[in-house]
């Protein structure tokens, strides 16, 4: 309640009157802004590294076939061993090429990650406003279920469902996050859309005769969508995490290496005392990765939220 | 009165969710591909004893008339028998309950007071190097990806260092010592305790941590913190009885908001620290696939989150008199 009241009043400060194009000097003022937060810029550069990861996970299975992530097995090595010239970070326990499933788990976590919380804000901010502009029993009876959604702990479902329903594939676990994760998005935009929703640009509009669903995407969507990027960042922390979990507990989709695979292989295999070579570079990296699109939010929240900015001092 | 008429709406709600999520949870176990008797019957009972149980959960009956057998089985208890223990699980699921509590609470209580006199702190010195260290370090522990922290923990703590025990909650040779007392045994589990204990919290004071200090930051800059300076009040006493108490309200808020996320943590931990409670044997006998302990857990795991969100609406509801539903 007071986290939405505090929304409110923070957005108030209208982005409302935008004209057309005037978006490309907001987002150059919010640029300028962002450059000069300290956490923005790290949290920009590590997730540059690893897109740079992503995008080099292409080139080890062309170098040589044994470097393929997952099916390509040494021929001269069956278990694991520690870093050399021929494995930069050593093989796994059937010797396969520790560095090439890392470069390939970071392919994955930016999928599942982006895709994920595209879904998610995508359904969050569509029913957020929904909700909002109708009021009364529909916007009563979605929150509700967004209530209802966010009490449930989305792993434990997760691993319910592939009880029942045998290995899940990548892009259903993707799907089942966005399921989840929209509820706490479109709180936050049900309440920004309620302030908007007597704004006078939108009672001219009302007026003049638009639609409802007109008035919804044409004049109050580019009024959230500043705050739906920004939920987006956050969406796609959590979004890498349930699936890093979900791979670990053993549960991830067999035919893709993600790092929580790469931390299940090395913990069911007994290697997690002998091979620090095999543990440290999985869980560094999911650990990275999440800190550095929530350094991203943080920033974004203060490009957005001026009163955050002037607060200033270290964050 | 009218926080009591709150709390009756929010139970009825309650109730309402969870009957939503126990007809979902009956019909997925229904539609889901394969046998549904082969889900509620253990493959190797002999056919009287699986016919016995068939009658009993109503799995010859109508999908209707399967769903009345089924709440009634859930009223009275009836989840049948684990196909690996070969206990009825209402024991098994009994016996890890207290485990499970015993764990999730005291890391939650732990991580939300130490975070919120920790935010306070780093709120106090804004700008200075406690503030930045704090900050930092909040963020760092908050995102740590849990499993492996609590695999770098075991690693370090308990292999490497070896001051605590690697897995499980209890020492058998203490617990079957009949000369042992109470304090030995209470001791033991804490022993087996603080490496868990210590993996949750570091995962959860950062958000609590950082959610003080904004929120104490925006407390500072109200009237009646003004007023408490300009009456010549202490520093210290405006600090702690002043703004504190009201800037904390934000954390009780996260807290009931991050439940699920804390329970998703719980059962990782559990499973990694092998703690014999609620969370690892859901994991345990989904792998397993043993269906009738997979389900229980889910429910009883389903009725900790409802009811904590309860506790934590009260909770706030009664520290935040301006607050009225």
């Amino acid at each position: 309640m007071t986290r939405e009241i505090i929304k409110v009043t923070v957005f108030n400060n209208d982005i409302g009157l935008s004209e057309r194009f005037h978006w490309i000097g907001r987002l150059l003022e919010g640029w300028s802004i962002y450059k000069k937060n300290l956490l923005g810029k790290i949290g920009l550069t590590l997730l540059f590294l690893f897109a740079l990861m992503a995008l080099c996970s292409f080139i080890p299975p062309l170098v040589n076939p044994m470097y393929q992530p997952m099916a390509g097995v040494d021929p001269d090595i069956s278990y694991s061993v520690g870093p050399s010239m021929r494995h930069w970070l050593g093989t796994d326990f059937m010797g396969r090429d520790i560095l090439s499933q890392l470069l390939a788990g970071a392919r994955i976590a930016f999928m599942v990650g982006v895709s994920a919380a595209f879904m998610s804000v995508f359904l969050g901010t569509v029913i957020g406003m929904i909700a909002g502009y109708a009021g009364r029993f529909t916007d009563n009876l979605l929150m509700r279920l967004a209530d209802m959604i966010m009490v449930m702990p989305a792993l434990l479902v997760l691993l319910m469902l592939a009880a029942l329903f045998g290995q899940l594939s990548i892009w259903f676990i993707v799907l089942f996050i966005a399921l989840f994760r929209w509820p706490g998005v479109s709180r936050v935009i049900r309440a920004q859309t309620l302030s908007l929703k007597h704004r006078p640009f939108v009672e001219a509009a009302r007026v003049s005769g638009a639609s409802h669903l007109r008035i919804i995407f044409r004049h109050i969507m580019p009024n959230v969508l500043p705050l739906s990027f920004l939920y987006m960042t956050f969406q796609v922390t959590s979004a890498i995490i349930v699936e890093a979990a979900l791979a670990f507990l053993g549960f991830g989709d067999p035919g893709t290496v993600s790092w929580g695979m790469m931390l299940q292989w090395v913990w069911k295999t007994g290697h997690m005392f002998r091979a620090p070579y095999w543990l440290l570079p999985p869980g560094i990296c999911i650990s990275l990765i999440t800190l550095s699109f929530y350094m991203l939010g943080r920033a974004m929240d203060e490009v957005l939220d001026p009163r955050l900015r002037k607060e200033g001092g270290t964050d | 009165m009218e926080l009591r008429r709150y709390i009756g709406r929010r139970l009825v709600q309650i109730v309402i969710i969870f009957f939503v999520i126990l007809t979902v949870l009956f019909l997925l176990f229904r539609l889901a591909p394969g046998d549904p008797v082969s889900r509620m019957i253990d493959p190797n009972l002999t056919p009287e004893d699986a016919a016995l149980l068939i009658k009993e959960f109503g799995l010859d009956q109508p999908l209707w008339m399967q769903y009345l057998y089924y709440l009634k089985n859930f009223f009275t208890g009836h989840f049948g028998f684990s196909f690996h223990y070969g206990q009825p699980v209402v024991q098994i699921i009994g016996d890890r309950l207290p485990n499970t509590i015993l764990l999730f609470t005291t890391s939650i209580i732990l991580s939300a007071l130490v975070g919120i006199f920790l935010g306070k702190i780093a709120s106090w010195h804004k700008g200075k190097k406690t503030d930045t260290f704090m900050t930092l370090s909040a963020l760092v522990t908050h995102t740590f990806f849990l499993p492996w922290l609590a695999l770098i923990m075991i690693w370090v703590f308990a292999y490497k260092l070896d001051w605590f025990p690697i897995t499980g909650m209890i020492s058998e040779e203490i617990w079957l010592d009949p000369e042992a007392c109470l304090w030995t045994k209470a001791l033991d589990v804490l022993h087996h305790m603080i490496l868990p204990l210590a993996t949750l919290f570091l995962i959860h004071f950062g958000s609590y941590l950082l959610i003080m200090r904004s929120s104490m930051l925006d407390t500072l800059k109200e009237d009646y913190i003004v007023t408490g300076r300009a009456k010549g009040l202490p520093e210290k006493v405006i600090r702690n009885h002043h703004a504190a108490p009201n800037a904390a309200l934000p954390v009780v808020t996260s807290v009931g908001l991050s439940l699920a996320f804390s329970i998703n943590g719980g059962a990782l931990t559990e499973t990694v620290f092998t703690w014999p409670g609620i969370g690892r044997e859901l994991v345990f006998s989904v792998s397993h696939n043993d269906y009738p302990l997979a389900q229980a857990s889910f429910l009883l795991i389903a009725i900790v989150v409802l009811l904590s969100n309860l506790v934590v609406d009260i909770l706030y509801a009664y520290l935040d008199p301006r607050i009225r539903y």
